[in-house]
């Protein structure tokens, strides 16, 4: 027994030296790793102890007081919490793979003109959307929305007859509609963005494979089915995993097309932390927000996690963290 | 060596500087203080400085700060601004030396929230009424009642008809902050061009305020020669955003509260849950069904209202008084539309406009001269003399001048002024226009300025008038635990309740079959928490 416990320590030892040299070893890749470990610390880790806060009363002012799971009690009992919660979801997700999909079709389409001068040009139309800010989007999409003759997209449809000058929609401020109205504003602002990856992954596709398609007989129909998309799977796969695991982060979008008559299919977690805090008309309690936020950060974690064991699955072994 | 030493004692004096916060005072610096007031440019007001009631030169037993630490938001001015001479004059006139802090404008409060939590607190602060309350209910603000009650500058005030907006920010009875001016308020603007075009006169109750958003609605008041294609009223929500929330619709809400308000039997009710809330929410959404409210209302921003207004899409604006009613005016002009403007007196309905609680400057209650930070540095903000007049115009030279001179040369905005004109100077973040003010804004002032060039456009002045003459400080409303607990999500329901009734979405019953089974229970907690008090 005794042996064995020398054995042990002898083990242990030996380890901490082996690993004491590489260290020293490897003492130049180290040091340069230190500033991105301090910056880490300082700024991902000892803001983690913010966390703390969730299990207690606190207004910035008093010391804050423990008051275990009642936070955590009230959140689950609120329905406007549930709301926001399933908002975010529901919307995050649609979108996802709304703005994923529609990038897909554009960039095959990209990939398709022959011009290279006029391919360069659409690519940089559609990419402009994605540095609009969103408080700017917001306001020419209310204008461009507006169910008055002011509105560009309520105007063309009764000019065409699909609706009356009394039937105008309000797209942005009508519950039916507002979430359609999100998801297509948002593909119109990152579509473009979103096709870079998969032009790169087109660009990558051996032009020999279609030329031996087309000595095969395959027409345009046939090349994409039996090449591009095959050769984008993977890339479409990663993408939608990659975000898959951001899906609780959905602030700004929005915040700023949301109005008081659709926040029940519109409010999402953070928005509902921000009315929570600014909206009481009184000092907010930091402990209640600070749980939302760290019951969407542990969702968050959880969703990371999933699509982690998702990519190990679907990319041979590599995953996401 | 010798050049390193300067440098050490030069940072170590520094260093000393900045630690000191208010803290130490004297009567020498109270003298040197006296000594600096009389120095520097005359301004206007240095004549009758005896008559304004010079604070910081009166003798007192109340020993003056040396250093003392602000924290101001934009309304201050900034670095850009002119902020560095604007000290050294205020310095020089108190004979403190002010330390600020200004964050960024919109996101003072996130500023502020941080300093707090942080404990380092300044010595002086502003604070909006939510803020305000919330502060003082927790301690971190001087009661300052006694210093007030003993002060000039309450008679100044009272000499100048401000006592009710001091009263109005008066928490149980005490001051914890002193407005520098009245709140302001939203005055109802209508296009004198639209009410000649349909043959009518400004309206005195709701049957003629409805009576022309209608003729405005269906007529042909901007004369394009078709009918129909204007609103009567526009506004950025069917509710404000912040008390008093009825600011923007007044004529449709008239005696209706959506948020709490102070009884006259002095108790604290929901007005949400009132017959006056229902009423306002029918005119609302009868108005609304009619096509008399700009369909886009729920969506709109401020900005986006102006716009409109300046476009000539409707014709009944309520916005702010004072200032706003010459930016109004100057804009429709510039799109070459008749710029004249009838700022309305409150229909008979509604009675009187709502005065918002104004910003305040607080002393936190860790100042450990607060007696002497409140004679020697709130009460000349208000001395009705050289002090007031730095604090409403600025600094000669930078912010204003009386020199002959011309501004804006060469473009459509040139002004020419001769010499000895008082006018102000232009804005450096602003290029092409010029200051309006400094902090005091001279139409919402507490105290009479003493030869005040009142540097303001006509229509300007009588729109605040007008709102002076005819408003109410809005009630301001402490803060308590149930309202931290339960407001935030009983505001987000009665604004989306309000929102579907007025655009119909929902009848008044169900809307408040909802309020019942969903926010009743908070409303009332607020309520219980608030009559505890």
């Amino acid at each position: 027994m005794k042996n064995n416990k020398n054995q042990s320590a002898v083990s242990n030892n030996g380890s901490r030296s082996r690993l004491a040299a590489k260290i020293y070893k490897y003492r130049g890749f180290y040091l340069m790793f230190l500033p991105v470990f301090i910056f880490a610390v300082i700024f991902f880790y000892l803001p983690m102890l913010g966390i703390r806060f969730a299990f207690t009363d606190y207004n910035g002012i008093k010391e804050a007081t423990f008051v275990g799971l009642k936070h955590f009690q009230k959140m689950f009992s609120m329905p406007n919490f549930w709301s926001a919660f399933t908002n975010t979801l529901v919307i995050s997700v649609v979108k996802l793979f709304l703005t994923t999909a529609a990038a897909v079709v554009v960039s095959i389409f990209l990939n398709e003109i022959i011009n290279i001068h006029f391919k360069k040009v659409v690519q940089t139309i559609i990419y402009l959307p994605h540095f609009m800010s969103w408080v700017v989007t917001a306001s020419v999409f209310s204008l461009i929305m507006a169910p008055t003759a002011q509105g560009l997209v309520n105007t063309f449809l009764v000019n065409t007859g699909v609706l009356t000058s009394d039937s105008m929609i309000y797209f942005l401020g009508d519950s039916k509609w507002w979430r359609f109205t999100y998801y297509l504003i948002n593909i119109w602002k990152e579509t473009g963005w979103q096709t870079v990856i998969f032009m790169a992954t087109l660009a990558g596709i051996n032009t020999e494979l279609y030329e031996a398609a087309a000595i095969d007989g395959a027409g345009r129909w046939g090349k994409m089915r039996y090449i591009t998309f095959p050769a984008l799977q993977n890339t479409i796969l990663t993408v939608i995993i990659l975000n898959l695991a951001k899906v609780m982060n959905l602030f700004e979008s929005a915040f700023v097309l949301q109005n008081d008559a659709v926040l029940d299919v519109s409010n999402v977690l953070e928005t509902y932390i921000y009315y929570q805090t600014f909206n009481s008309g009184a000092i907010p309690n930091y402990g209640y927000t600070t749980a939302v936020g760290l019951f969407k950060s542990l969702v968050g974690c959880v969703l990371v996690l999933i699509c982690n064991n998702l990519s190990k699955k679907i990319r041979e072994g590599r995953g996401i963290v | 060596m010798k050049k390193k030493v300067v440098s050490l004692l030069l940072v170590a004096a520094m260093v000393t500087s900045m630690g000191c916060g208010s803290k130490d005072s004297g009567s020498a610096n109270a003298d040197s203080g006296n000594a600096n007031a009389g120095a520097g440019s005359e301004t206007p007001a240095t004549e009758s400085s005896e008559a304004g009631g010079d604070a910081a030169e009166a003798p007192s037993d109340v020993e003056k700060p040396e250093e003392i630490t602000i924290m101001v938001d934009g309304t201050v001015f900034t670095q850009e601004n002119g902020q560095a001479e604007f000290i050294a004059k205020l310095e020089e006139l108190t004979g403190i030396k002010i330390n600020v802090t200004q964050p960024d404008h919109d996101a003072y409060y996130d500023v502020v929230g941080q300093t707090i939590a942080s404990g380092e607190w300044p010595d002086v602060m502003i604070l909006s009424s939510t803020y305000y309350s919330g502060y003082a209910s927790e301690g971190v603000l001087w009661d300052m009642t006694e210093a007030y009650e003993n002060s000039d500058l309450k008679a100044r005030q009272d000499a100048y008809g401000s006592t009710s907006v001091i009263d109005g920010v008066r928490l149980d009875g005490k001051l914890y902050g002193m407005p520098a001016t009245r709140g302001n308020g939203c005055v109802t603007y209508v296009k004198q061009a639209w009410l000649d075009a349909c043959g009518l006169q400004a309206p005195t109750n709701y049957e003629e305020y409805l009576a022309m958003l209608e003729a405005f609605t269906t007529g042909d008041p901007d004369g394009d020669g078709t009918n129909g294609n204007t609103y009567g009223v526009s506004a950025a929500g069917f509710v404000g955003t912040e008390a008093p929330y009825i600011n923007y619709l007044p004529e449709f809400y008239q005696d209706a509260n959506p948020s709490f308000y102070l009884a006259d039997d002095g108790t604290w009710k929901d007005g949400f849950t009132e017959d006056s809330m229902k009423a306002a929410l029918t005119r609302m959404n009868e108005a609304y069904k009619a096509g008399v409210i700009d369909p886009t209302t729920l969506t709109n921003g401020t900005a986006d209202c102006r716009n409109k207004f300046y476009d000539d899409s409707f014709g009944v604006f309520t916005y702010w008084a004072g200032t706003w009613a010459t930016n109004l005016k100057t804009n429709l002009e510039k799109n070459d539309l008749n710029g004249e403007l009838v700022a309305l007196a409150p229909i008979a309905e509604v009675g009187t406009y709502l005065d918002r609680i104004p910003p305040v400057w607080c002393i936190t209650s860790t100042c450990e001269n607060p007696e002497g930070v409140f004679k020697y540095f709130i009460e000349t903000m208000q001395d009705g003399g050289d002090t007031q007049f730095l604090w409403t115009y600025g600094v000669e030279g930078v912010h204003w001048s009386t020199a002959g001179e011309t501004l804006f040369a060469g473009t459509e905005n040139e002004k020419v002024y001769e010499e000895g004109t008082f006018h102000m100077l232009e804005n450096k973040e602003s290029e092409g226009t010029q200051y309006t003010k400094a902090h005091i804004d001279p139409m919402l002032a507490l105290v009479e300025l003493a030869d005040d060039p009142l540097a303001v456009e006509p229509e300007a002045k009588a729109s605040a008038e007008l709102f002076n003459a005819n408003c109410v400080t809005a009630d301001l409303v402490p803060s308590t635990d149930a309202m931290t607990e339960f407001n935030g999500d009983l505001t987000t329901l009665k604004n989306t309740l309000i929102a579907n009734v007025v655009m119909g979405e929902k009848t008044i019953e169900e809307a408040y079959a909802q309020f019942e089974a969903e926010g009743a229970q908070w409303s009332q907690s607020i309520v219980d928490s608030l009559n505890a008090q």
